[in-house]
Formats: C-alpha cells, sequence, structure tokens
C-alpha cells in the first residue's frame, strides 16, 4: 500500500515486522517485565545493520542476520547487568540454545509465531485501557516508534509515551504474563485482541490521500496482526470474519480517490482498480469464517462487503440483502455510523423519503454533532428528492465540520450539484 | 581514473532515534547509492577499538580516546573513483549520509 522504491533491496516494513517479532521473541525468554530490554536490543541489532549493511554489503539471509545480532547483544546485556537475579545462567543458556537452531528450521518458524502471538495477546490483554492497548500493540508487536503512533493517530508524541508507560505499569502491576489465557479468559483476550485491531485497521482507513502515509500502514499492520490470530490454533470464526472485512475494505483503498485525489463513493468506484489479491483474501476467509454457529458483528460486516465485491458493477449489487444485512447489524449494534450505513440501503431498496425518516432520530446525536457524515448523508437523500434548497444547506453546515481536504472538497461539489441549473 | 576516499563521520547518538521503518528506509538509501557505477569500495569499522597510539617521551604508547572534540566519529569509507577532486565532490553531494547529519570528508589517494 505504500510506494516501494524500485531500488529497494528489502521487502516492504521487513524492519517494523521483524522488530515485533524478535521483540516477542526475546520478551518470552527474558519475561514481560523486561520489555524494555527486549525492545533496546531489538534497536541496537537494527542499528547495527544500519551501520554495516550500506558498507560490507546486505547479508544473504537480513532476517537471520538480525536475530542473531539481536540475540547476541541480549546475552550480553543479561550478563552484563545480571538483571534477571539467579536466573541470569538459564536465561543466557536459553537464548544460546535458540542461536544454534537454524534460522529456517520450522520448528524456530512455529516457535516465532508462537512467540508472537503471545505477545500480541499481552498487548491487547483487557485489563489494560483500550488506548494504552492500542499504542502498545503497534510499538511492541508492530515495531512502530512514538513518533510514529503519534504521527498515525494525530496526536502528540508526549501523549502516545504516557499511555505507553500507562501500560507497561499495568503488565507489572497486575503481573501480566506471556503465557496463552485458557477457558473463558481466552475468549476475553481474543475479543479484546480483535477490537484492537479493528480500532487501528479503521484509523488506517479514515485517512486519505495527502495525509501522512503512515496513517495506512495501520491498515497493513492490523491485518498483520489479525492473520497471526487467523493461522493459529486459536482461531475462531470470528477472527477470519475480521480479516475478511479488513481484506475487501482495503482492496478498495486504490479506487477510493482519482488521479486527481478526489474522494470517489463506493458506488462510482473504477471496480478495476480493486485489489485482486486482497479480495480473494477476502474471500478465502470469509469462507473459513461460515462455520460453527456463532454470529459475530464481523460476520455481518464481513457479509456485506463481500455482497459488494460479488457484484462486477454498481447494477449488479443485491441491495435487498444489504439492507437485510444492515438491519441485522443494527440489531446487534445500534450505533449511528451503521444507523447512517443502513440508511444508504434503504434510500436503494425503499426509496430516499424512507431513509429520511430513518436518520431523523440521529439528528441530535452526540457521537455525530460534530462530524460532517451524518449531514453529507442528509444531504445526498435531499438531492435525491430535488429538495436543493435544504440539501444545500446540509452540505453547507458539513463543511462546517471536522473532515479531510478530500471530504471538503467532495462536499463542495456535492454543494455545487444544488445549485439550480 | 583517479580515486577518491569519502570518510563518512557520523554521530552515533543520532541514529538511536529512528524507528525500524525509518532505519530500513535509510539503509535502502545507502546502500542505492553504493550501486553507482563509480563505487571501488567500502569498509565500515568497528565501532568498539577505541585507543590511539603516539610517542610520549620518546616512547610510543596507546590511549584512549576521545580524538577530538566533537562527538562525531569516523565510521566507514567509500573509495569512488572520479575525473578530477570536483567531479568526486560533485559525486558526493547527493550522498544519503548528508541527509541523516553525517559529514563526509572528501580525499585524494595518490596513484603510484
Amino acid at each position: 500500500m505504500s510506494p516501494t522504491p524500485d531500488t529497494s533491496v528489502l521487502l516492504d516494513h521487513l524492519f517494523r515486522h521483524e522488530a515485533g517479532r524478535m521483540v516477542a521473541h526475546l520478551a518470552r525468554i527474558l519475561g514481560p517485565a523486561h520489555l524494555d530490554l527486549a525492545e533496546e536490543t531489538v534497536q541496537e541489532a537494527m542499528l547495527k545493520a544500519l551501520q554495516t549493511w550500506p558498507y560490507q554489503g546486505l547479508p544473504e539471509n537480513p532476517s537471520a542476520w538480525l536475530f542473531r545480532v539481536a540475540q547476541n547483544s541480549a546475552i550480553d546485556a543479561v550478563r552484563r547487568n545480571r538483571l534477571i537475579g539467579q536466573k541470569t545462567d538459564a536465561v543466557v543458556a536459553e537464548i544460546h540454545r535458540s542461536t544454534k537452531i537454524e534460522f529456517a528450521d520450522p520448528d524456530f518458524e512455529e516457535q516465532l509465531r508462537d512467540d508472537e502471538l503471545r505477545l500480541i495477546f499481552m498487548c491487547c490483554h483487557p485489563a489494560i485501557p483500550r488506548d494504552a492497548r492500542v499504542a502498545l500493540s503497534l510499538k511492541i508487536a508492530g515495531g512502530f516508534s512514538v513518533r510514529e503512533i503519534a504521527r498515525a493517530f494525530l496526536m502528540d508524541e508526549q501523549t502516545i509515551a504516557q499511555r505507553l508507560v500507562r501500560a507497561k505499569r499495568q503488565i507489572r502491576d497486575q503481573a501480566l504474563t506471556l503465557e496463552m489465557p485458557k477457558g473463558p479468559e481466552l475468549q476475553k483476550c481474543l475479543d479484546s485482541a480483535l477490537e484492537v485491531v479493528y480500532f487501528i485497521f479503521n484509523e488506517g482507513y479514515t485517512a486519505h490521500e495527502g495525509e501522512d502515509l503512515i496513517r495506512q500502514d495501520l491498515c497493513v499492520e492490523a491485518l498483520r496482526l489479525a492473520q497471526r490470530i487467523a493461522f493459529s490454533s486459536i482461531a475462531t470464526p470470528a477472527v477470519h470474519a475480521l480479516v475478511a472485512v479488513m481484506a475487501f475494505h482495503a482492496a478498495r483503498l486504490p479506487a477510493r480517490t482519482d488521479e486527481a485525489g478526489e474522494l470517489i463513493l463506493l458506488e462510482d468506484q473504477d471496480r478495476s482498480r480493486w485489489d485482486q489479491r486482497l479480495i480473494a483474501m477476502g474471500f478465502h476467509h470469509f469462507d473459513r469464517s461460515i462455520c460453527g454457529d456463532q454470529v459475530s458483528e464481523y460476520h455481518v460486516q464481513a457479509a456485506i462487503a463481500a455482497t459488494h465485491a460479488r457484484a462486477d458493477s454498481m447494477e449488479s449489487i443485491h441491495w435487498p440483502i444489504i439492507l437485510e444485512l444492515y438491519d441485522q447489524l443494527f440489531a446487534m449494534n445500534a450505533s449511528p455510523i451503521v444507523a447512517l450505513n443502513r440508511a444508504v440501503a434503504i434510500a436503494k431498496v425503499r426509496g430516499a423519503e424512507e431513509a429520511l425518516a430513518a436518520i431523523v432520530p440521529l439528528e441530535n446525536d452526540p457521537k455525530l454533532r460534530d462530524y460532517y457524515l451524518y449531514l453529507a448523508v442528509r444531504g445526498h437523500l435531499l438531492l435525491a428528492l430535488d429538495r436543493h434548497a435544504d440539501a444545500a444547506d446540509c452540505f453547507r453546515n458539513a463543511l462546517q465540520r471536522r473532515c479531510s481536504d478530500p471530504e471538503r472538497r467532495f462536499l463542495l461539489r456535492k454543494l455545487s450539484e444544488c445549485e439550480p441549473g | 581514473m583517479p580515486n577518491y576516499l569519502l570518510l563518512l563521520y557520523e554521530d552515533p547518538s543520532g541514529w538511536q532515534k529512528l524507528s525500524p521503518e525509518e532505519m530500513q528506509n535509510a539503509i535502502e538509501k545507502y546502500m542505492a547509492w553504493t550501486k553507482k557505477p563509480f563505487m571501488v569500495d567500502s569498509k565500515r569499522l568497528a565501532p568498539n577499538v577505541g585507543r590511539v597510539i603516539r610517542s610520549q617521551g620518546g616512547k610510543p604508547r596507546a590511549t584512549d580516546g576521545p580524538y577530538s572534540e566533537t562527538k562525531e566519529i569516523l565510521g566507514g569509507f567509500y573509495a569512488i573513483e572520479a575525473a578530477d577532486y570536483d567531479e568526486a565532490v560533485q559525486r558526493t553531494l547527493d550522498h544519503p549520509h548528508l541527509e541523516y547529519g553525517g559529514t563526509i570528508e572528501v580525499r585524494e589517494i595518490y596513484r603510484r
């Protein structure tokens, strides 16, 4: 999703992803109380790569190289600081043991996947406040820096740094471990992890052209984290449903704006610009989500996205099915955003008049008050009913609310459609 | 064609602030530069040696650094080909080391 310079010698985001895996690996051995040490060690290994590769050339296996250096530097740090108390020798022996394993060994790969999963679950533990869970997951499991997280969430670094401090304090105070949760605890932790992942994805998805690319990186990272869970033994149908939702939505990212960076609504999008690899990924996980009798919100959302993806043109979209799904989703989660999306489906099936009636209760919803979306949808429906002056009022008001530059230009375009003649 | 030595000085503490993604970007940029056709050789110096040997009272003595007042250390070098000194400097101007706050000293290597 980010442009790759044609001269690049490494996989996209390799360092970021490997940072997460290496921290996971070392944190399991060092213990969650020494997360900082694991992070510093990994940072040191990457620094060494930066200082040597440009002069000595790329190692044959960059990932293996990074792991080896991080492991050695962890051994040094543990010996130097005797951090782990009496367990120093055991810890050193354990790291040493893993340096002896061939990097490409499937057992080691599996160990790493398991380490990463444990780390994701600890970062997403329900005992940590959600904002802190999000920051911690991106920092520790995702390899983002404080500055990058701050940029991605349009916040200042201080705030993010404080959240991380709080999260790490929770880990110590609540004595959170890297053990995989079991029984009912597992379901709670899984729900929490999915919530964090989906939050990260949505934050990235609302970003627009012209905004910092790091915001779109959030989508990539959320998909990666969710896939880690989906490919593990604890994956439930809901996990696959979430991966499907995100893959379908991510597939539309390239078609969401035109060459000039102007916003294009779903109905006007050039479907040939949808990312077919991601669509295929979406269907793969969607198929795997339809087993068992559990129907989560992610299932319904995935079904809506799949219905859109299945249609080869806007005309062939089966709107009655989409409306039915939105009714179901609204019954599970009567959020104003769901209500707005449902209204668009109502307009397609039963006309704009009914859709307009359906969104009347949202008029004073505090969640929508500062947001342009309610007014934009209302204006859109009024325009369809040829109530041009009322529609123009809506778009003018929407322009006073919080929106990105492409959204602003979109509203201005709609406003001009309201002009007579 | 004459060869020139590019001595790359850096403040190692400056790198610490980079995120993994930024470090990867930096590596990509440095490595893209080393693919240029005029590149002859490149070597990195290990950071863990720190002794200077000089004669004191007629006897050679090794003392620990620092060797200069600045925080910058010599990190490595490249050897490049260029028609003359001006061209060597010209070819160095777009080196990413400068973008990351480093300094490059350009020296001609005498031929026999």
